[in-house]
């Protein structure tokens, strides 16, 4: 029931956050200078021309209006065409103005359902090998507070995370790929191309995870029922295992979801430079082209995945640990 | 009878250097089956150092230096890990603080059941649930079948701590060690405890270590008494020997300093020859609203104060006493206007607080004050005491320098505080200088109403004394009218006047202190009073007043009285209507259906 | 608990009246990380604010030359004028990489300080006030959140010349909601304190509670965390500048030196690689001295004093 209860509350929020994260990339798109009708048209086509396009495609229109437009098509599954990039997937850029074959242009929505799964692929690999990693690191480091591993896990959470993640793209590139040949770097040619850019988001989600698993294991063995397990006859290991752990994933969880948004800006960075199809090189080129719908369409779907995830989160904290109260 | 757990020659010191204070020095007594041995002892006289001495808890810094402990012959210090784990099973401990002691995030009852299988590995997991079940039943947690499943946060303190004497005896052990288990609870439930102990020992001949710095509920429980101060045994009797003739001057200054209640309490503080009406509450009533958490929306109503009505004179020092959840808290919010009561008035000196605006309502402020309970976190840590003390005055408008500086020092010298402490931070202050600082804050604006809220309450007998001096000084010099909010019947006994018991948001009964204490007119309150520890005689038995189980939840209070379920002489009557404060002779109330049976029609007209 | 009060009674001096923050910072400054930390960073800041002046070489001035110079004792034909070596353009890497470096930490520092002030003014009205204002801010940070700084980022300052008080605005914008959940979940617990009631039984106005008693208290333990968020926006910064939304050229940054420098990967590996390495180097000295603060921060408040 309590369940119940949640669900429909924060399903409603996040339909209002969805909706508000909309209409911001919505206005701010159309606020901001650069005309995309210019760049579709290509930098000659005279100013009647565009002025005609854009009213055709109902750029002149009040926002508000464009933005009821907008949804209303969104609720019915439609997130639109992309401005820019053709239906037969050919390379992206404005043809000349009068070239009749620009008329077929990719669903949104396709397009952004090409790109998830890549992504998605990424995201589980690095959260494997962040989550691995830090495990070990974090939890010997709050397990011997002031020993080595502590120190151990506080100068690699330092270093890890002074590394800018597009400089370590490329020097791992230069050191993994190009002189050693181990791993392959750019673009997708089968599952081996995903673990490169998983390491450098790795390396770069690791820091924090390891700090907050050391904070939240060493403040918990400080805690009374630690102390008074072992005169009830409860084994070290048991009580590390079963109610340390279980009560330190709590934060690290809420971290998790926090982390998220930042996941997906070093995403982006690191779909660029190794060229990987996914969401994140679909958005910066769509930004870079002012590609209105699509940039709008991967808006909605981002910010959905961030309440989902946000929610689950939530959820499971409080299956864990019944004092919260989201 | 051969001794179950032996203690010898233990030395307990802090830190393995030589210099290291020695904590617990050369302490040796044994255990036998079905005896219940208190100790008893000051705050920092090493009682709970030598109670988990006798149980191998002994963490860092505390290092044992010499002497040993055995249980059955058998050397507890000398054991492997593994042994130590398996004898858990034999040796139980409770400590005093239920709150932490427990896995937040786990049911109560599958962790009690995890430590049972975990020392007793051949049980399986449905003998283990059923055995939990059952002793949850028998500590008197109402639905245990429910309550199993409960978290920690949902229970109690006092509930809680039954829970933890179920876990200490889950695996019946041969010997249970109880460091100051009583002393979070209230009276009564503390009773039920007790009286749980010597059950336990009856049925399963188990030897308990009773450990508690009160004498009177060490009376309580134990038939054999040692007292330790400063990490020695001073003396060791039969405990109504001890009582009566103690032998070691330690002891016998504990014994004269324990309150009298009943003997010759000396002068009770009387009622003022004027009675001037400074605050009034008419009706007053607070009900909050709280989410359920489960289904949708929908609001639980908690009913805490319910239909308060008496009137406190000039001069006065008066008690609002109750166990937990009785209402006193939130009353005491509704009295300095923290919270504004959800139905019916609060007069001071004739206005109602509730619509008092501005610069009235900053007057009043200056009228009643407040002392609070927690001397650690009261006091903000990184503000100077001068700072703290002029904080009020300036809210007040007061902006002179000097003069700020003059009333501070005027008002610390006053409660004892040296001036230098004037730019010092709270940081090394003892709990007793804290409150001193608390007691000064709320009189530098020079008020007339002081609502003391279990003020007293964290600290030790004697910096309770000097306090209360010092209020009684206070009280002389100024014509202060005190409010005291307490669950401590022995410091009321010695310092009100006038008293009023809550239960579940109401007042049971209101009369003056001798009145209540030799002629309670409610059965509440003659159980309250049978339940108090004492080294006296007791003038009610608790076999006549019963008392046990919980008080209903404040979501659903019955109708009729709220007090049937657990009164000894509840009548058909009871269940229908709800009795109101009723006059016994003059100025005394009691809201109880006997009382208003014994008083004639014309006499039943409510306050 | 009774442990803790002996040993407390007999080693800490009745008055000791050091502030809480003043005991973070000793704590954090005696340990090995925050010094090796600082040792870095001050040499470092030593040799932004004088070196490109004393050596008297401009960083955007061209000498074809000097060009493709590989770093001190590397590659064939390294010299000690130019001891990260030269670009394809013969500019000196690390009068380069100094100056990009003083953009970075200016841009740190003035978005860390718009984060401060937005996010812990939001943050404690939401946990003092509670209900309805509570929720709105809350909402308000979660749709923050959900857009990720890049996109944002990209979004306004991929139209036209960046300017360093937009880039400023743009990164503190889209960090305050951490500040803001942070600064409510402290007021929240704080304001229950029995302080604060004591302060409103004196006739405390809400205002005044929230600047003298709450503020003081929370802010040195929010201050502490905020000195890795210098760190993090130096990195962002330099994410902006290589994907050509920072300081725009000729203005070295470390981002568009990486940037320009990936094309030479495989001839001229320096171009891409030293500045970072320099970069990286700063950023480990602020995190050190950081996370030491944090920690010791932890500590103290735990009671470890």
């Amino acid at each position: 029931m309590f369940t119940l209860n949640f669900l429909i509350r924060r399903l409603t929020q996040g339909v209002v956050i969805i909706g508000l994260v909309s209409l911001l990339i919505f206005t701010l798109l159309r606020v901001v200078p650069g005309d995309p009708v210019r760049l579709m048209a290509g930098g000659m086509a005279p100013e009647a021309l565009i002025e005609k396009i854009a009213k055709d495609m109902g750029l002149r229109d009040p926002i508000i209006v464009q933005f009821g437009r907008y949804m209303g098509s969104v609720l019915q599954g439609d997130l639109g065409q992309s401005f820019v990039r053709p239906a037969n997937g050919a390379a992206t850029g404005g043809a000349n103005f009068n070239d009749t074959t620009r008329g077929e242009r990719a669903k949104v929505l396709t397009l952004i359902l090409e790109a998830l799964p890549m992504t998605l692929q990424l995201a589980a690999v690095t959260l494997a090998i962040a989550l691995l990693f830090s495990a070990v690191v974090g939890i010997a480091g709050g397990l011997n507070p002031g020993g080595w591993p502590d120190k151990l896990a506080f100068y690699i959470s330092s270093v890890f995370i002074s590394l800018p993640n597009f400089w370590l793209g490329i020097v791992l590139t230069l050191l993994l790929s190009v002189k050693l040949g181990w791993l392959p770097a750019i673009g997708y040619n089968g599952f081996a191309y995903t673990i490169l850019p998983a390491v450098v988001l790795a390396v770069e989600m690791s820091p924090v995870l390891i700090r907050t698993l050391v904070g939240a294991v060493s403040s918990q063995m400080t805690e009374p029922y630690v102390s008074v397990g072992r005169v009830r006859g409860l084994g070290r290991t048991r009580i590390i295992a079963n109610h340390v752990m279980r009560n330190a994933s709590v934060p690290l969880l809420n971290l998790l979801g926090i982390q998220f948004s930042s996941l997906l800006g070093g995403v982006i960075i690191v779909e660029y430079i190794f060229d990987y199809p996914g969401l994140g090189l679909l958005t910066i080129n769509a930004v870079l082209q002012r590609d209105f719908p699509l940039i709008q369409g991967i808006a909605i779907v981002t910010s959905a995945i961030f309440v989902v995830i946000n929610i689950i989160v939530d959820l499971v904290a409080t299956t864990i640990d019944p004092r919260l109260d989201y | 009878m051969a001794a179950l757990l032996e203690l010898r020659n233990m030395t307990v010191a802090l830190g393995r250097s030589e210099t290291a204070k020695v904590i617990l020095d050369d302490v040796s007594f044994s255990l036998a089956p079905r005896e219940i041995v208190g100790v008893v002892g000051a705050s920092a006289s090493g009682k709970t150092v030598l109670s988990r001495a006798a149980v191998n808890w002994l963490e860092p810094p505390l290092t044992r230096r010499s002497g040993t402990v055995l249980f059955e012959g058998r050397d507890i210090y000398a054991m492997k890990e593994a042994d130590m784990r398996a004898l858990r099973q034999r040796v139980s401990y409770v400590g005093a603080n239920p709150m932490g002691a427990l896995d937040p995030t786990l049911p109560v009852g599958a962790q009690i059941v995890e430590k049972m299988r975990a020392v007793m590995p051949d049980v399986s997991r449905r003998q283990a649930e059923d055995r939990v079940i059952a002793l949850l039943d028998a500590v008197r947690i109402p639905s245990a079948r429910n309550r199993f499943h409960d978290y920690p946060s949902q229970f109690s303190g006092g509930m809680m701590q039954r829970a933890l004497i179920v876990d200490a005896l889950v695996t019946n052990p041969s010997v249970l060690v109880a460091d100051n288990v009583t002393q979070p609870l209230d009276v009564t439930v503390a009773a039920q405890v007790i009286r749980l102990i010597k059950e336990l020992t009856d049925q399963f001949d188990t030897a308990v270590l009773f450990i508690s710095s009160s004498l009177p509920m060490v009376r309580e429980a134990s038939s054999r008494t040692l007292v330790i101060d400063r990490g020695r045994i001073v003396e060791e009797q039969a405990t109504e020997a001890l009582v009566a003739s103690p032998i070691h001057p330690y002891t016998r200054e504990l014994v004269a300093q324990t309150p009298q209640i009943w003997r010759g309490a000396g002068a009770v503080p009387a009622l003022p020859a004027e009675r001037e009406v400074v605050l009034s509450l008419r009706d007053a009533s607070q009900t909050y609203r709280v989410k359920k958490r489960n289904g949708i929306g929908g609001v639980n109503l908690v009913r805490a104060v319910r239909n308060v009505t008496f009137d406190v004179w000039r001069g006065d020092s008066f008690a609002i006493v109750g166990e937990s959840g009785c209402g006193k808290s939130t009353l005491m919010r509704l009295l300095s206007r923290l919270e504004l009561p959800s139905a019916g008035q609060i007069l001071c000196e004739g206005k109602d607080i509730a619509t008092l605006r501005g610069r009235d309502l900053l007057a009043f402020r200056a009228r009643l004050q407040l002392v609070l309970q927690d001397p650690f976190g009261s006091l903000p840590p990184r503000t100077s005491i001068g700072r703290m003390l002029e904080e009020p005055l300036r809210t007040h408008g007061w902006r002179d320098k000097e003069k700020l500086r003059a009333r501070v020092l005027k008002v610390m010298s006053e409660v004892g505080l040296a001036a230098e402490l004037y730019n010092e931070l709270p940081l090394g202050l003892s709990a007793g200088q804290r409150q001193r600082v608390n007691v000064a804050r709320a009189l530098v604006l020079e008020p007339t109403i002081l609502i003391m809220d279990e003020t007293l309450s964290a600290l030790d007998q004697a910096e309770q004394f000097k306090l209360l001096d010092l209020f009684q000084a206070l009280q002389k010099e100024y014509n202060l009218t005190y409010i005291f909010i307490s669950h401590d019947l022995a410091m009321v006994r010695k310092v009100c006047n006038r008293v009023a018991v809550m239960y579940l948001g109401e007042v049971f009964e209101l009369a003056d202190n001798q009145r209540l204490f030799f002629d309670p007119g409610h059965p509440y309150t003659m159980a309250l009073l049978s339940a108090m520890p004492t080294l006296e005689e007791k003038r009610y038995k608790p076999e006549d007043c019963l008392l046990e189980g919980e008080p209903p939840s404040p979501l659903s209070i019955p109708a009729g009285c709220s007090f049937k379920s657990r009164c000894p002489r509840a009548m058909e009557i009871c269940n229908g209507e709800q009795p109101f404060l009723t006059v016994r002779d003059e100025q005394d109330f009691a809201a109880c259906h006997l009382v208003a049976r014994t008083m004639s029609p014309a006499e039943r007209a409510s306050p | 608990m009774s442990i803790m009060s002996i040993t407390s009674s007999h080693s800490s001096t009745p008055l000791a009246s050091r502030s809480l923050a003043r005991r973070v910072f000793d704590r954090a400054v005696a340990s090995p990380g925050f010094r090796v930390g600082a040792a870095i960073f001050l040499a470092l800041m030593l040799a932004t604010a004088l070196y490109p002046e004393l050596s008297a070489i401009d960083p955007t001035k061209m000498d074809v030359k000097a060009r493709l110079l590989p770093p001190l004792f590397t590659g064939t034909n390294w010299n000690w004028g130019h001891p990260l070596g030269t670009d394809q353009i013969g500019r000196d890497m690390l009068v380069r990489s100094l100056v990009g470096l003083r953009y970075s930490f200016l841009i740190g520092m003035a978005s860390v300080i718009v984060m401060l002030i937005v996010g812990c003014a939001l943050g404690t009205v939401a946990g003092y006030f509670g209900g309805r204002t509570d929720a709105v801010i809350m909402r308000l940070t979660d749709a923050q959140l959900s857009i990720p700084m890049i996109i944002l980022a990209i979004a306004v300052l991929g139209v036209s010349r960046p300017t360093i008080p937009a880039i400023v605005l743009v990164l503190g914008m889209s960090n305050w909601p951490v500040y803001a959940r942070m600064m409510r979940s402290i007021v929240m617990t704080e304001r229950q304190r029995e302080f604060v009631r004591a302060a409103k039984i004196g006739g405390s106005t809400d205002l005044r509670i929230i600047v003298t008693l709450l503020l003081p208290l929370l802010l040195p333990s929010v201050l502490f965390s905020s000195v890795l968020d210098v760190a993090r926006m130096m990195i962002f910064e330099s994410t902006l500048g290589f994907l050509g939304l920072g300081v725009q050229p000729p203005t070295p940054t470390f981002g568009n030196i990486i940037a320009d420098g990936r094309k030479y990967l495989l001839n001229a590996w320096w171009i891409a690689t030293m500045p970072g390495l320099f970069l990286g180097l700063t950023l480990t000295s602020i995190n050190l001295m950081g996370a030491a603060l944090e920690r010791a921060r932890d500590t103290v408040h735990a009671g470890g004093e």
